[in-house]
């Protein structure tokens, strides 16, 4: 096995592990969050949960599929390791800007939800009868 | 609160067109129309001052609180989904006055802007 072969073989590993960790940290913490969101819908909150983990794999591993190519051949150790640091790198850069917009996307969700309960921002000048509906 | 009454001007091209607008809205809280001063308005709330119905957007929440100029709309846009976020930010101390002066300015001028090529063609 060349070592070109091995930096992509470790650079796959590194960053397949990189994902499946961020997503199940995302999974396992953000589900709290969710089941305020839906006003304790449980069943709902997993489901979009789940969805919100498939769309952040499908991203990030095209990703990390896309950016495999090196370009140029590794020959020494040396050079592996800094291909793997440029690889490794961009990948972690990658899933903290998709992991940063999933905790955007989540408090908006909290926000506009937790808005629908919030009385009106104005006091009323004054009070009337109200004449009621036969 | 569960639905709000927007008395409003049914004379003016603006007024029109903002509750075509608004009708098109998803909303929070429901929202009614009635033209202001009519006999329905005069019939759901005998009480109310119905001549200062005519100077300015007035607003009744169904549990009789009334809202009136600059506050009626804050109210109208907490009103909407999309909206609710504005009502709160124009509502805070530091944008209030502006929120204020610019409604009333609106309002007090409804026929002239409603008189504008730009709108009138939006309102027929």
């Amino acid at each position: 096995m060349t070592i070109g072969i091995t930096t992509y073989l470790i650079y796959l590993a590194v960053s397949i592990a990189l994902t499946i960790w961020v997503a199940r940290t995302l999974h396992k913490n953000g589900r709290v969050f969710l089941v305020d969101v839906f006003h304790g819908n449980e069943a709902l909150a997993d489901s979009v949960n789940h969805l919100l983990v498939v769309g952040f794999y499908l991203i990030n591993f095209g990703y990390v599929t896309l950016a495999l190519k090196l370009g140029y051949v590794v020959t020494t150790a040396e050079q592996s390791i800094e291909a793997l640091s440029v690889k490794v790198g961009m990948v972690l850069l990658v899933l903290g800007g998709m992991h940063f917009f999933n905790l955007f996307i989540f408090s908006r969700m909290r926000r506009r939800s937790v808005q629908h309960t919030q009385p009106p921002p104005v006091a009323p000048d004054a009070f009337t009868a109200v004449h009621q509906e036969a | 609160m569960f639905s709000l009454t927007v008395l409003y001007d049914p004379e003016c091209g603006l007024c029109r067109r903002a509750h075509e607008w608004l009708a098109e809205q998803a909303k929070i809280v429901d929202l009614h129309f009635v033209p202001c001063a009519s006999d329905e308005a005069r019939r759901r709330y005998p009480q109310l001052n119905h001549d200062l119905t005519k100077k300015d957007l007035t607003l009744v929440s169904d549990d009789g609180g009334v809202y009136f100029g600059p506050k009626a709309w804050l109210m109208v846009l907490w009103s909407l989904v999309r909206y609710r976020e504005w009502a709160y930010r124009l509502a805070t101390p530091e944008l209030l006055p502006t929120t204020k002066r610019v409604v009333s300015m609106i309002s007090q001028n409804r026929y002239q802007i409603s008189r504008v090529p730009v709108v009138n063609r939006l309102t027929r």
